[in-house]
């Protein structure tokens, strides 16, 4: 059974539609993020599970039973807020047992909840401080501490991380992913970092324009994207979108005189390759002039003009190469993605030609 | 270039000249302040009247400035006298006489009175008027907007009641007997007063009327005595209360002065007391049938006259003096005090105001206009002395701690007399 | 330039920017505040009799004097009726408003114009509210057959209706300060406090009304101090009647200097009412200040 299910869901503001007509179900323990960019709907589908927008139509299930126009209280799921929505005028103790308070849960379980949850968290030592005396990590943590005390099967996070810095990021996304998994809760985390959604999810529901683009877990998102759109959200850099034009009878890439990259037939084409999975060579395959080579440490990103268009290439190790100078790409022809131009859908039947170094 | 700099110069000069000329238009200017305290469009009234005459004295210029009520009036007169800026004359209450003397802020009128004529003009106003402008032999303010308290009543309810409509209560018992008669009850709610006397506002002038009915007078001639406590004065006020708490035929508590014409237009009350600065009003909007009659008797007739009266600031130079005279002069000409009578209502101040052809056909057309003038053989000052405001005050508390009974007649008078006389020993 | 000549450079130019704020202080509040604390030390001249000193006897004429005992206990409850009333009216307007409602907009206006009227109009209708007979309180009254009551003219009545109208007058525009204060609590608070089950009065107790007291402490204080300015109403509808049952302090010290031209008197009586209200603000600021937490 899922924890959580929606089926065919919308959400409309007067005209505009924020939520248009999805469905997925999240298992329960798993972790779900729910990831696009700003404007997709992906925070506006974490209040409608949360109970605090409405449900144009379509139906919100929580642990099996239908929940949709229940109140917020009795969906028993606790929340994160982007801005953490901690009280200001009380301190990390209270703020935390907030909610116990108002369920009136007996004193004494309040303080052994209080006192197991802040080790957790590791705010032992900071109960009686007001928000204001508090960092921003701090923070992110009471904010955790309050729905993790709750004790509530399901917790919903809206881009708890993205008001900290970069390292802190990146440390609160291990914790928060272990403290999750230690618990055991069904997580749906909503952000618009795909960083953070392949590094965390065991399922990313993939959003665009209040409409789900692609769901599944992150390798299959990266490995196999259905759409322009995906394949381009996803990896950093991400992947290279060449248009692909029929010159002469062969499929070339807009500008080039060649080689051809993909069988003839199917209209114009959009063809994806990761920068990683493009090799370098020095008079064969597809040629290009070096725009500009950035050095990252264990590899560069080159810059290349290929006919009108750019493609990065992430190779591995130092490379320095002058503006202007040129050289050849090439790529084995599996790692190739082909899209149809006009839809932007995946094209599974089209085969793309090996490009020889 | 010479040249052009001096032909720039005497251009300044006659243009400065002729800043200095231009005003010369107007020999004189002059500052009015004038309250209105009763209903009606009294500020276009005046208005008019000024306008006409600096019509008839183009070297005078006249700026006639609203001030409010009575109250607000002298405050303004005596704040823009502190400035330096002082009004040349002004219309204020009647009896602030003695406050403007004490702040030495008034001249007599006998000081600026050149001719015979002009002396005699002095006489030719209605003595009772004269009263509250009179003090140690000098005339210091000359009646305006003067009236006195009327009935006003009810001629139809009268009718239904059973009463005639043309012969209204003339003594305090036929009074209290009409009253009884007046009221009209529905259980124990009162649909209908037999009467209404205004106790907010100016209740000592109301009292007045009580008082001089009763053949009490409340203060001397010179301002520095008060009878609050004579026993007239206190029954008088006996009267008055039990007019509510006893005979039933007024509501008890105190009587809101500005209401209560609506009241009366309403039909709420049969007969209310009132000044006769309303006549013109409840004359417009009374949807009835209604009389006006004098107050009625106990040992005799009586009212107070009230209202405003001219006078002339000290600050001034005798030409705006003189120029000021005229001014008064020409407000006061019996066709415009006719005027001025019809359209508001006050009382024609001089006798032969009511020779004239406009104001004896408008007496014949509508007779309750007479009423006051009648009244005016009866009629005495209204409450004056020194220190006005606040012995004003302690009458009215006390008053009105009578009729709301909080005090007993004998012990809210004792106390009144007993603090006016404190204040008033140092003037004697 | 010496480090010394810059710092006094640096004073100079400090006076300056301070200076046409001081002037202006100095110029309308220190030097009248000044001035009647002086005039109330002498008798009250006229053109004809001319001030003297009369050291404390204005203060003592005070002690003595029994329409001030009146006005200074008049003043007392009606600071306790109109206070604690117009604030918990306007919270929960404010509140109530906050909220997505129909016809918001009209609602908030419909609440906000007693503000905007003048004190007088206000005063003139409600005259006519109160009337005897033909008010509107007594005629609604006479449709469920409750006899007629003479409002203003009962001294057990009469400060109650001006406590009334003063609350009508002043709850809408201490509203205005809580809303702003609610629109700028974030909303997450609120959904926070809704998934966590708190019932809309357990979120009100324990997270607006505490993060309105600033607004409370601001809108307090401008209360007492509206109970002893705001006596226009009176000028329309009792003068201070009947027999000084609805007088205030304000309104006697016009009273005395306006009508009885007793300027040191109104000296005497503007002092004590200086007094007061010096004594109550400072008493908030440091009893509340330590219990109210400021964002």
């Amino acid at each position: 059974m899922a924890a959580i299910e929606l089926i065919r869901v919308t959400k409309t503001w007067g005209a505009t539609v924020a939520v248009r007509d999805i469905s997925f179900e999240v298992d329960e323990g798993s972790f779900v993020v729910l990831l696009g960019p700003s404007g997709c709907g992906k925070s506006t589908t974490l209040r409608m599970i949360a109970g605090l927008d409405d449900v144009t139509s379509g139906r919100v299930l929580i642990g099996g039973r239908e929940m949709t126009g229940a109140p917020p209280a009795e969906r028993r799921v606790s929340m994160v807020f982007q801005s953490y929505a901690l009280f200001p005028h009380l301190d990390t103790g209270e703020n935390i047992l907030f909610g116990l308070k108002a369920r009136r849960v007996a004193k004494t379980e309040q303080r052994d909840r209080l006192v197991r949850v802040a080790e957790m968290v590791g705010l032992e030592a900071l109960l009686d401080r007001k928000p204001a005396q508090l960092s921003g990590g701090q923070r992110q943590r009471v904010a955790l501490a309050r729905a993790i005390i709750a004790e509530n099967p399901i917790c919903l996070m809206d881009e708890p991380l993205s008001n900290l810095d970069a390292k802190l990021r990146h440390e609160m996304r291990v914790e928060i992913r272990a403290l999750q998994q230690r618990l055991g809760m069904t997580t749906v985390y909503v952000t618009h970092d795909q960083t953070e959604a392949m590094s965390m999810a065991d399922r990313v529901v993939l959003m665009r324009d209040g409409g789900i683009e692609q769901q599944g877990p992150p390798a299959a998102l990266y490995d196999v994207p259905e759409t322009v759109f995906a394949a381009g959200f996803i990896g950093t850099p991400p992947m290279n979108l060449l248009k692909v034009e029929e010159v002469g009878g062969a499929m070339v890439i807009a500008g080039t005189d060649g080689p051809a990259v993909a069988e003839a037939g199917y209209g114009n084409l959009v063809l994806g390759i990761r920068p990683e999975q493009i090799a370098i060579a020095d008079n064969s395959g597809i040629e290009g002039r070096v725009e500009s080579c950035d050095y990252l440490g264990a590899d560069t990103i080159v810059g290349v003009r290929v006919g009108s268009q750019s493609v990065l290439i992430r190779a591995h190790g130092r490379h320095s190469r002058p503006a202007g100078s040129r050289i050849h790409l090439h790529w084995q022809e599996s790692e190739v993605h082909l899209f149809n131009d006009e839809t932007g859908v995946r094209m599974a039947g089209v085969r793309p030609l090996p490009v020889a170094a | 270039m010479m040249r052009r700099l001096k032909s720039a110069r005497t251009g300044v000069l006659a243009l400065i000249a002729g800043l200095l000329l231009a005003p010369a238009a107007w020999a004189v200017e002059l500052t009015m302040y004038y309250p209105v305290a009763v209903g009606g469009p009294l500020t276009k009234i005046v208005d008019g009247l000024v306008a006409d005459f600096m019509k008839e004295h183009p070297d005078i210029e006249v700026k006639a400035i609203y001030a409010g009520n009575y109250n607000d009036a002298r405050i303004k007169a005596l704040a823009a006298l502190k400035s330096g800026q002082p009004a040349q004359l002004s219309v204020m209450f009647s009896i602030d006489i003695y406050e403007l003397i004490e702040q030495d802020a008034i001249v007599a009128f006998d000081d600026i009175v050149e001719t015979d004529e002009e002396r005699a003009w002095l006489d030719s106003f209605y003595p009772s008027l004269m009263q509250n402008g009179v003090t140690g032999g000098k005339t210091w303010g000359i009646p305006f907007q003067r009236s006195t308290i009327v009935m006003y009543y009810n001629k139809d309810v009268f009718r239904e009641a059973g009463l005639d409509p043309d012969n209204p209560p003339a003594t305090w018992e036929e009074l209290v007997a009409a009253g009884k008669k007046l009221v009209r009850r529905s259980g124990d709610q009162v649909e209908r007063w037999g009467m209404m006397i205004p106790s907010t506002g100016y209740p000592y002038w109301m009292f007045g009327a009580l008082t001089m009915q009763n053949d009490q007078v409340l203060m001397n001639g010179d301002g520095n005595e008060t009878y609050f406590d004579a026993p007239a004065t206190q029954e008088a006020l006996q009267f008055w209360r039990d007019l509510g708490a006893v005979h039933g035929v007024m509501p008890s508590g105190t009587i809101e002065w500005g209401t209560l014409r609506k009241n009366f237009l309403e039909a709420r009350t049969a007969i209310m007391w009132h000044s006769t600065g309303n006549l013109t009003a409840v004359k417009k909007n009374a949807q009835f049938d209604f009389g006006v009659a004098m107050l009625p008797a106990n040992q005799r007739r009586g009212t107070p006259t009230g209202g405003g009266n001219f006078y002339i600031f000290k600050q001034t130079k005798p030409e705006e003096r003189r120029a000021a005279m005229k001014l008064v002069r020409f407000l006061t000409q019996p066709e415009r005090t006719a005027e001025w009578s019809i359209q508001t209502g006050y009382i024609g101040t001089r006798p032969d105001a009511y020779e004239t052809p406009a104001l004896k056909q408008y007496v014949v057309d509508f007779p309750p206009a007479a009423v006051a003038r009648d009244q005016l053989e009866f009629a005495t000052a209204e409450l004056s002395t020194y220190q006005t405001g606040r012995v004003r005050k302690l009458l009215d508390d006390a008053i009105q701690s009578v009729l709301t009974d909080q005090k007993s007649v004998e012990d809210a008078l004792g106390s009144a007399q007993k603090q006016a006389d404190r204040l008033l020993k140092r003037y004697r | 330039m010496t480090e010394r000549t810059r710092l006094v450079g640096n004073a100079v130019y400090g006076w300056l920017l301070l200076l046409p704020a001081a002037v202006l202080l100095a110029a309308f509040t220190h030097y009248p505040a000044v001035a009647t604390l002086a005039q109330s030390l002498f008798t009250s001249g006229t053109a004809l009799r001319p001030a003297e000193f009369a050291g404390l006897d204005n203060y003592r004429f005070m002690l003595e004097d029994e329409v001030f005992w009146r006005v200074l206990e008049n003043n007392v409850w009606y600071a306790i009726g109109t206070i604690p009333a117009s604030i918990a009216l306007a919270m929960l307007m404010a509140v109530w408003v906050n909220r997505r409602l129909p016809l918001r907009a009209f609602v908030r206006m419909s609440y906000f114009t007693p503000t905007i009227l003048p004190m007088i109009a206000v005063a003139n209708i409600w005259l006519f509210f109160y009337t005897p007979e033909i008010g509107l309180i007594d005629q609604i009254a006479a449709g469920f057959g409750i006899g007629s009551r003479n409002w203003l003219g009962n001294p057990d009545t009469v400060l109650g209706c001006i406590i009334v109208l003063t609350i009508w007058k002043e709850a809408g525009f201490f509203m205005i300060f809580y809303l702003a204060a609610l629109q700028s609590l974030p909303p997450e608070l609120e959904e926070a406090a809704r998934l966590e089950g708190a019932s809309r009065w357990h979120f009100f107790r324990r997270v607006t009304f505490p993060l309105l007291m600033p607004t409370t402490l601001f809108v307090l204080i401008n209360a007492v101090i509206n109970s002893f300015k705001l006596v226009d109403q009176l000028f329309i509808l009792t003068k201070g009647g009947p027999d000084n049952a609805s007088a205030l302090l304000l309104y006697y010290i016009y009273e005395v200097a306006f009508s009885f031209f007793d300027q040191a008197y109104a000296s005497t009586l503007t002092v004590v009412l200086l007094a007061a209200l010096a004594i109550i603000a400072i008493g908030q600021f440091v009893i509340l200040d330590k219990r109210i937490h400021y964002r």
